[in-house]
């Protein structure tokens, strides 16, 4: 009884915090949402039939939460290796590749983002070695298409991937791949039956943060995915700034979150599995 | 020429202080984040100082916001001085969010084109819209409206939408072009329909100037203020007025409703109108139009004479304010993959 009121007075400033400055705003936001009118004025369902009975906004749901979906598959496929490469250098290796994992967090998300231009662009980086390489005879459109985006997405989100995957893989005892191998498992086997397994709750740390960032991204998807890919972010955006339809952006903000939200107590319902197997 | 005209304002502005340097206080005024947030705090607020000795404190919002606080506030200003683009201007103008602004209060009527100080708005910068491209790249030029749905052009072209104030105009302008108007804009989505295959990027407003740099695109429409800034930075680029005509809008000054400083806000607005203000906003990095006729236009501005802004095309838009989210919503539908 006693400890119970001391663990609630600890727990009072964060919790009055975090009641003020977040679960405030958004009972506000979900009280917007159920608003019919512009002005706020009628309350009302109207602009939640109005975003789920709709293919086209569905549609957007969907391509946000693909994106997300695919930037964890584009990381995962490069941190894995990176990480492997990480554990087995030596300390001076180490202190340089952790350096060059940070840089994508050591820039500003506008920097990064512009550098993507120039290097995707028709005057670009990669156009220009196509072309002068003469792998092909007019430039690639990369900016403005989805893996364009998505190749710039890993790079931007590979450090919230590859920083949970390397601390779980420095903690994995180096005997366990020693015995794998003395058993008669190659580099593969090893890799997929011994690391792989017990990296998972870093890999599920690492593609909450990565989904969650990719989906909610709204500058890169923005400047490198051009306006012909809307993704909910943007739609928030040009309803809340331009159309100035309240209501209706509450609505995507509310289904962002809580979209969003699924995905990452799936990965996290994915962890649990995991380790009871 | 410039350098006197600016010395003689100058000197006009030092011998009117002493009579009005009693009127101190303060005052806030909303401002756009950015440019105008900067180009006020440097070039306005000092002489709003030196002339007034009131103090003047910014708001940096976007205009939907300003709108959006005032209106929150139900009758308790916020702020005592909107800055809007046509479209929220009407749209405030409608709610009764304006309060009267007094002619005789402002000592820089006189010095501005006809229309350009009414009852209830100030106009304080005019952007123009028109076709900017590469000339290194088209020596021949596209020359009107319909030609940016033409071959070569349309291959290079960026196009935007209808979220900002500069692409909805040209997009009623391109619409009217092809035979349509502003209650039938059929014209221009069946165009777009067909030119999306082929323009070179379909982009948010804010990342057309980094892709006509980076060479993704050369031909775009947009304002002069963004033709300027490329050319600051060393970009190829030049401005065109289609054959069917350059467009103009203004950005204006308002008094807030129930305004606490309403004559501070007068001076703030007399202030931002007089020669010594505007000629400084007008050269780059702001490359602000001015309005004030004593001021020597630079020719980064690609306008020779302010003459020029009354034969240019313009707006209603309490008529586009209502239409506007449609044509916003369609132009996500039709233009998405």
């Amino acid at each position: 009884m006693r400890t119970a009121a001391v663990d609630w007075r600890l727990v009072a400033p964060l919790g009055i915090v975090y009641l003020a400055l977040f679960a405030a705003p958004l009972l506000l936001l979900l009280g917007i949402s159920l608003h019919s009118d512009q002005d706020l004025q009628q309350w009302g369902l109207d602009n939640w039939v109005k975003f789920w009975s709709d293919a086209f906004y569905r549609g957007v749901v969907w391509d946000t939460l693909r994106l997300g979906l695919a930037a964890v598959l584009a990381t995962s496929l490069f941190a894995w290796p990176l990480a492997v490469f990480f554990c087995a250098s030596s300390a001076r290796t180490q202190k340089i590749l952790l350096f060059i994992i940070l840089l994508p967090l050591l820039t500003s998300v506008v920097i990064r983002t512009f550098a993507w231009i120039v290097i995707l662009a028709r005057e670009g980086l990669i156009n220009q070695a196509v072309l002068a390489l003469g792998l092909s005879a007019t430039p690639l459109r990369l900016l403005q298409t989805e893996t364009g985006l998505i190749l710039a997405l890993m790079q931007i989100e590979m450090p919230l991937m590859l920083l949970p995957l390397i601390s779980v893989m420095r903690g994995l005892d180096p005997n366990l791949l020693d015995a794998s191998r003395a058993l008669g498992a190659g580099h593969w086997r090893s890799f997929f039956r011994v690391i792989l397994p017990l990296s998972l709750p870093g890999w599920i740390a690492g593609a909450t943060l990565v989904f969650a960032s990719a989906c909610t991204a709204f500058i890169s998807q923005s400047v490198i995915g051009g306006a012909r890919l809307v993704y909910l972010p943007s739609l928030i955006w040009q309803q809340a700034m331009v159309v100035y339809d309240w209501p209706f952006a509450a609505v995507c903000s509310v289904t962002l979150l809580f979209t969003v939200l699924a995905g990452v107590m799936m990965l996290n319902w994915l962890g649990r599995y995991a380790r009871t197997d | 020429m410039a350098s006197r005209r600016l010395f003689l304002a100058g000197m006009a502005g030092a011998l009117a202080a002493p009579s009005v340097a009693r009127a101190s206080g303060s005052m806030t005024a909303a401002i756009y984040p950015g440019t105008w947030d900067e180009a006020y705090r440097e070039i306005v607020a000092p002489l709003l100082r030196q002339r007034h000795n009131v103090g003047v404190s910014f708001d940096p919002l976007f205009a939907v916001d300003q709108v959006a606080k005032v209106r929150a506030a139900r009758g308790v200003s916020p702020f005592d001085c909107f800055v809007l683009d046509p479209g929220p201007a009407a749209a405030a103008r409608q709610a009764g969010l304006f309060e009267p602004i007094d002619r005789r209060l402002i000592s820089n009527a006189a010095k501005l084109p006809d229309g350009m100080l009414t009852a209830d708005a100030a106009t304080v910068n005019v952007q123009v819209v028109g076709i900017c491209y590469n000339p290194k790249k088209f020596p021949e030029p596209p020359k009107s409206w319909t030609d940016l749905f033409r071959s070569p052009y349309v291959e290079r072209l960026g196009l935007t939408g209808f979220q900002t104030t500069f692409g909805t105009v040209s997009l009623i302008e391109m619409a009217k072009a092809f035979g349509g108007s502003v209650d039938n804009i059929e014209p221009i989505f069946a165009k777009l329909r067909e030119a999306l295959p082929k323009v070179a990027a379909v982009a948010t407003p804010a990342a057309l100037p980094g892709l006509f740099q980076q060479g993704q695109i050369d031909i775009m429409y947009t304002n002069t203020n963004n033709a300027a800034t490329l050319k600051a930075r060393g970009v190829d680029i030049a401005f065109i007025a289609p054959t069917e005509g350059a467009i103009t809008f203004a950005t204006t000054l308002h008094i807030v409703k129930g305004a606490e400083n309403k004559a501070n806000a007068h001076r703030y607005i007399d202030v931002a109108l007089s020669a010594e203000a505007q000629s400084k906003l007008q050269l780059s990095p702001y490359n602000m139009i001015p309005v004030n006729k004593d001021v020597q236009l630079t020719p980064n501005l690609d306008i020779k004479s302010l003459d020029e802004l009354s034969k240019m095309v313009t707006h209603d838009w309490s008529v586009i304010n209502p239409r506007r989210a449609a044509w916003i919503d369609r132009f996500n539908r039709e233009i998405t993959k």
